[in-house]
C-alpha cells in the first residue's frame, strides 16, 4: 500500500477547507476594529475586552456551561446503570426498552422539544392545585403554587436527549465483555460491587468516556431543544446567539467562541500526542520488547500504590469533585440570584447602560429577553410556559389582552413618572381608562430606501409591488404590518374587517410574491440586510431606520402618501406577575425623564415624555457638540401632518385575526 | 448469574424514559387529535381530526422539506464516503488529528457559523465581492447578455441546502469512518488473492460491509435537515417555509395554533420513522453501529 497520496490528501484537505472556511472568518472577525462581520475595519481587541463587561453573554455562557456539565454528569451516570441494567434484561424486555431509547435520536430535535415543552405545560397545570393540596395539610415545606420554565425543565430536557448517547457508547463495551470475568472475580471473593468497580467499570471505560465526550458536545451545541424548554428566564449561549443573528450579532460572541474554540483544540492537541505515545507503547509491549518506561514513572507508579500514594489518590480524587461541585454552585449563584424582574421587549429596543444603572441603584436583577414580533409574544404568554412581568407590546396586542383578561391593573401611585407622559399618548383606544398602560415609545413605519441603488423619487407604496424592482424588496415578516401597508395601498383602512378587503390585500401581495418581487420576508434581519445595501427597499419603523442610517448613509425613510399606520408601545403588567412590585419599580425608572432622553438617543424611537422629547435636541447638541439635523428629528417624531394620514391599529376580531394567519401561512407555502 | 440479577439496574431509566421520552408524545397525540371550541364557559377541548385534514394545504411545505433534505442527504454521502474511505487508509497519526479536526467545529456554535455564511453569501457578501474582483460576473453578463451586479445566493433553497451540507457533513462522515476502521482487512485481502481487482473489492465488499454506517450518517443528516427552522429562516430569507418553521410559527411564532403544531409534529415524526425503519431494514439492524 505504498501509493501516491497526493490525491486522496487533497480531497480530504479540500473537505477540511469547507468545514473551516466560515470558522476562520468567525475567528478573523473577533479581531475587527468595526462590529461588521463583512468589512475589515483593521485589527483590535476590544471585542475580547468588552466580553468581560457584556452580561447577556457572559450569563447565557455561564448557563450553557452549567447545564452541559450537569446534564452530563447525570447522563453519564444514569446512562451507565442503565446500560448495564439492559444488558442483563432478557431479550422481551430489552428489545422494546433499546426501541425507546432509540427514539429521541430518531425524532428531529424539533419534535422532541414541542412535546417537552406541552408536558411542562400540562404538568404545570395541575401543579397549582397540587401544591395547594400539599401545602394545606403540612406546614413544613411551603411548594410554590407556580411553577415555570427555566434551568430545571432545561436540565431535564438535557439528559432526556444526552441519556440515550451515553447507553449507546456503553453498551457495545458490555457486549464485548467477557461476562465470565465478572463471576470469576465474584468466585473469588468479591463482592458485586468490587466486581464492578475492579473488573466492569475499566473494561466499559472507553465507552463511558466517548459517550460522555459526545453528551457534552451535544449539549454544548443545542439550540432548538433547549429554545422550547428553557422558557423566559434562562437562556443558553445557542439561544442568545439566535436571537442576535436575527438583528446583528455583536463580534463579542465571535471573540468568546474563538476562545472556547481554541480551548477545545488545546485540550485535542494534548489528547492526541498522549494518544500517539500510549499507541506506541502497546505497539512495543505487542512485540515482546522490553518496554523500557522512564524510570521515574515507574518510581511514581510504585510511590502511587503504597498507602500514602493511595491517601494522595484519594485526596485528588476528592479535590476533583470537590471542584466540579463549586463549579456548580458558582455557576447556578451567577445565573440565579438576587430579586428579579422579567422583563420581555423587542430585539435592540433599550439602552443597556439603564438596565445596569437600575440594578445598581435598586439592586434588582433584570432578566431582559426580547420577542420576535406581537404575534411571537403572543404565542409565548399562551403556551403557558413564560413568567415575565413586564411586557412591550403595541397597541392592537394591548387590546388583545386586556380584553382577554391577561393584564394586571397598574399602581399609578407607584409611578409619579406616568405624569410626564404626554397627554396625546394618555387614554388611547387601546386602554380607554388608562388602567393598565405606561407609554414607552411611538412612531411611524414606512418605506425604507437605499439612494444608492434607487433613483426614482419615492412616495407611495407602489414600489412595493412593482416588478421595476423586482428582487429588491424585503416584505416586512409578519401578518398585521404587511396586510396593512396592502390595505392602505389599496385605500382601505387598516383595522377594516370586510374580508373580501383583506382578501383584496392579500391577492395583492401574493400576486408579488409570485412574480418574485420580494427577495426575502424579514423583521430583524432588515437592519444587516439594508445596511450592507443587499436589498434597495423595506417596510419598516422609523426608530429602526435611524439605527441603520448611523451605519449606512445612503438609506432614506418616507411615510408614503397612501398613508400608513402609527404605533405606541407601552409597557404593561402580565396577570399574577410574580414581581409586581419590582415591576412597578422598573417602569417608574423607564418613565423618568433621563431613561427616557437616553433610550431615544439609543434607539432612536420617539418618546412620550414631553418633557424628554422636547428637551431632546437640545440635549443632543449639549452630548455630541452639534445640532440634531431637523429632518431627523422629524422622522423620528412625526409631526401632526404626518400622523393625521396614519391609523392606529386597533384589535380585530376574532375571525379576521383568524383569517389574518391563514392568509399569511398560505402566502409563505 | 449477573445476566439476571442486575435487570432493576434498567427500571429507573425506563421509568425516566417513560415520564419524559413517551408520555410527552402521548400528550402531543393528544393535543393533535382536539381543537378548541368556545363554549359559554369559555374555551373546551373537542376531538377533531381537523389538524390532520386541513394540513392538506401544507403539503408544499412538506414536499419542499423532504426534498431539500434528501438533496443535502445525498450531497453528504457523495461528499462524505469518499472523505471517510481515504481517511480509513490513511496512517493512524493521520487518522486521529483528522477525526479530531471533524469534531472540533461542532464547538463553534452552529448558529455562528450559519452566519459566517450570511456574510460570505449575501448580495454585497464576502462571494459576490470576490466574483465582481475577479470579473466572473461581468463575464457572466457578456456571456447571457443579462445585467447583473451579483449573483442572488442568499435567500434561495440552494444557500439552505448548503447550510445543510455544511452543519451535518461530519454527522455522515463519522459514523462511515468508524464503520471502515473497524473493517476486517483480512476479508479484502482474501478477495484480492482470490483475483478481485480494486473496483471488484470496493463493490463487492468494503460497500456491502460499510451499509450500516451509511444508514446511521443518512439518519443523523436526513432527520435534522428536513426539521431545521433556524438554517431556512437565516439562509432562505423566510422564503423557503420548511416543516420546522411551520412547526415553530405554531407553538412560539405568529400563527399560534399548537394543536395544529402538535398534528404537523406527528405526521413528521411518522413519515421519518418509517423512512428510518426501511433504511435499518437494509443496514441489517446493526443501529448502535457507530458514533465514535
Amino acid at each position: 500500500m505504498r501509493k501516491n497520496r497526493f490525491g486522496s490528501r487533497t480531497l480530504i484537505g479540500l473537505c477540511f477547507l469547507f468545514l473551516y472556511l466560515p470558522i476562520f472568518l468567525l475567528i478573523f472577525f473577533s479581531f475587527n476594529a468595526g462590529d461588521s462581520s463583512a468589512v475589515w475595519r483593521g485589527f483590535s481587541l476590544q471585542w475580547y475586552a468588552e466580553l468581560f463587561h457584556n452580561r447577556l453573554v457572559l450569563e447565557s455562557l455561564a448557563t450553557t456551561l452549567l447545564v452541559s456539565l450537569l446534564a452530563t454528569a447525570i447522563s453519564t451516570v444514569a446512562g451507565t446503570f442503565a446500560a448495564i441494567g439492559i444488558y442483563a434484561l432478557t431479550k422481551k424486555w430489552r428489545d422494546p426498552v433499546l426501541v425507546v431509547n432509540d427514539l429521541p435520536m430518531m425524532n428531529a430535535d424539533i419534535v422532541t422539544g414541542v412535546s417537552l415543552l406541552l408536558l411542562f405545560v400540562a404538568f404545570f397545570h395541575g401543579w397549582g392545585a397540587i401544591a395547594n393540596w400539599l401545602n394545606s395539610w403540612q406546614s413544613l415545606i411551603r411548594f410554590p403554587t407556580r411553577l415555570t420554565l427555566g434551568l430545571g425543565t432545561l436540565l431535564i430536557a438535557h439528559v432526556s436527549f444526552n441519556i440515550p448517547y451515553v447507553i449507546l457508547n456503553v453498551s457495545p463495551r458490555l457486549r464485548q465483555m467477557d461476562a465470565n470475568l465478572v463471576e470469576a472475580a465474584q468466585d473469588l471473593g468479591c463482592t458485586w460491587m468490587q466486581a464492578f468497580f475492579k473488573v466492569i467499570l475499566p473494561e466499559i471505560k472507553p465507552g463511558i468516556v466517548s459517550g460522555a465526550l459526545i453528551a457534552f458536545t451535544m449539549s454544548v451545541d443545542d439550540f432548538v431543544i433547549s429554545y422550547f424548554t428553557a422558557g423566559s428566564s434562562t437562556q443558553t449561549l445557542s439561544m442568545t446567539i439566535y436571537s442576535m443573528t436575527k438583528k446583528r450579532v455583536t463580534p463579542v460572541v465571535n471573540a468568546v467562541s474563538t476562545l472556547i474554540f481554541l480551548a477545545v483544540l488545546i485540550l485535542l492537541v494534548i489528547n492526541n500526542i498522549r494518544e500517539a505515545r500510549q499507541v506506541k507503547l502497546a505497539a512495543k509491549r505487542a512485540s515482546f520488547e522490553p518496554v523500557r518506561e522512564d524510570p521515574r514513572v515507574e518510581r511514581f507508579r510504585e510511590w502511587m500504590s503504597t498507602p500514602r500514594g493511595r491517601l494522595v489518590r484519594r485526596v485528588t480524587a476528592a479535590v476533583l469533585c470537590a471542584a466540579f461541585l463549586g463549579t456548580v454552585t458558582f455557576l447556578t449563584a451567577f445565573t440565579t440570584s438576587r430579586p428579579v424582574v422579567n422583563v420581555c421587549s423587542w430585539g435592540e429596543y433599550i439602552d443597556e447602560d439603564l438596565i445596569t444603572e437600575f440594578e445598581e441603584q435598586t439592586g434588582i436583577r433584570v432578566n431582559y429577553q426580547t420577542a420576535e414580533s406581537n404575534e411571537a409574544l403572543y404565542s409565548l404568554l399562551s403556551n403557558g410556559g413564560a413568567d415575565y412581568d413586564v411586557v412591550v407590546p403595541s397597541d392592537y396586542m394591548i387590546s388583545q389582552l386586556i380584553e382577554e383578561g391577561r393584564l394586571e391593573e397598574l399602581d399609578y401611585s407607584q409611578i409619579p413618572n406616568f405624569e410626564k407622559i404626554d397627554s396625546r399618548f394618555k387614554n388611547l383606544p387601546y386602554d380607554p381608562e388608562n388602567k393598565y398602560t405606561v407609554p414607552y415609545t411611538w412612531g411611524t413605519v414606512g418605506i425604507i430606501y437605499n439612494a444608492a441603488l434607487v433613483e426614482d423619487e419615492i412616495d407611495s407604496w407602489s414600489v412595493l409591488y412593482d416588478d421595476k424592482y423586482a428582487g429588491q424588496v424585503l416584505l416586512i415578516d409578519n401578518s398585521r404590518d404587511a396586510f396593512g401597508i396592502a390595505l392602505k395601498y389599496l385605500g382601505y383602512s387598516v383595522n377594516t374587517t370586510d374580508p373580501d378587503e383583506i382578501q383584496a390585500a392579500y391577492a395583492l401581495v401574493e400576486d408579488a410574491y409570485q412574480r418574485g418581487v420580494f427577495q426575502g420576508k424579514v423583521m430583524d434581519q432588515v437592519f444587516q440586510t439594508m445596511e450592507g445595501g443587499n436589498a434597495s427597499f423595506a417596510t419598516y419603523y422609523a426608530g429602526d431606520f435611524l439605527s441603520m442610517l448611523e451605519n449606512n448613509e445612503d438609506l432614506r425613510f418616507v411615510v408614503p402618501k397612501e398613508g400608513s399606520n402609527w404605533f405606541v408601545d407601552a409597557m404593561c403588567v402580565l396577570k399574577d406577575a410574580p414581581n409586581y412590585d419590582n415591576a412597578m419599580k422598573w417602569i417608574n425608572f423607564i418613565a423618568s425623564t433621563d431613561s427616557n432622553l437616553r433610550n431615544m438617543d439609543y434607539i432612536w424611537y420617539a418618546s412620550p415624555n414631553k418633557e424628554a422629547l422636547e428637551l431632546y435636541p437640545a440635549w443632543y447638541e449639549e452630548q455630541y457638540g452639534e445640532e440634531l439635523d431637523p429632518e431627523i428629528y422629524a422622522i423620528m417624531a412625526a409631526p401632526q401632518e404626518v400622523l393625521d394620514r396614519c391609523e392606529m391599529y386597533v384589535c380585530l376580531p376574532k375571525a379576521t385575526r383568524s383569517l389574518y394567519n391563514e392568509l399569511w401561512i398560505k402566502l409563505g407555502l | 448469574m449477573m445476566r439476571t440479577k442486575r435487570g432493576w439496574f434498567a427500571f429507573p431509566y425506563m421509568i425516566w424514559m417513560a415520564l419524559f421520552v413517551v408520555i410527552p408524545i402521548v400528550i402531543m397525540l393528544v393535543y393533535s387529535l382536539t381543537v378548541p371550541v368556545e363554549t359559554a364557559e369559555g374555551e373546551v377541548l373537542r376531538g377533531s381530526l381537523e389538524n390532520f385534514t386541513g394540513m392538506t394545504q401544507y403539503l408544499s411545505v412538506f414536499g419542499r422539506s423532504f426534498w431539500l433534505a434528501l438533496i443535502a442527504t445525498v450531497i453528504c454521502l457523495a461528499i462524505g464516503y469518499p472523505v471517510a474511505y481515504l481517511m480509513s487508509r490513511e496512517g493512524p497519526g493521520f487518522q486521529r488529528v483528522v477525526m479530531a479536526l471533524i469534531m472540533l467545529p461542532m464547538w463553534m456554535n452552529f448558529l455562528l457559523r450559519t452566519y459566517s455564511w450570511m456574510a460570505i453569501l449575501e448580495n454585497n457578501g464576502l462571494l459576490n465581492q470576490l466574483f465582481q474582483k475577479l470579473g466572473v460576473i461581468a463575464l457572466y453578463n457578456r456571456l447571457t447578455g443579462s445585467d447583473i451586479d451579483h449573483f442572488q445566493m442568499i435567500r434561495t433553497s440552494g444557500a439552505v441546502v448548503l447550510g445543510m451540507v455544511y452543519n451535518y457533513l461530519p454527522f455522515m462522515i463519522l459514523p462511515i469512518y468508524t464503520v471502515l476502521t473497524k473493517l476486517d482487512r483480512r476479508l479484502i485481502e482474501a478477495a484480492e488473492d482470490l483475483g478481485a481487482n480494486a473496483s471488484t473489492v470496493f463493490r463487492r465488499v468494503t460497500l456491502p460491509l460499510s451499509v450500516s454506517g451509511v444508514v446511521s450518517g443518512v439518519t443523523m443528516v436526513f432527520v435534522p435537515a428536513v426539521s431545521t427552522f433556524a438554517l431556512s429562516r437565516l439562509l432562505g430569507g423566510g422564503t423557503q417555509m420548511m416543516l420546522g418553521d411551520l412547526i415553530e410559527n405554531q407553538f412560539l411564532g405568529g400563527a399560534y395554533n399548537p394543536h395544529l403544531g402538535a398534528a404537523i409534529s406527528m405526521v413528521m415524526m411518522v413519515i421519518v420513522v418509517i423512512c428510518m425503519l426501511v433504511m435499518n431494514h437494509f443496514g441489517d439492524g446493526e443501529g448502535e453501529a457507530v458514533m465514535l
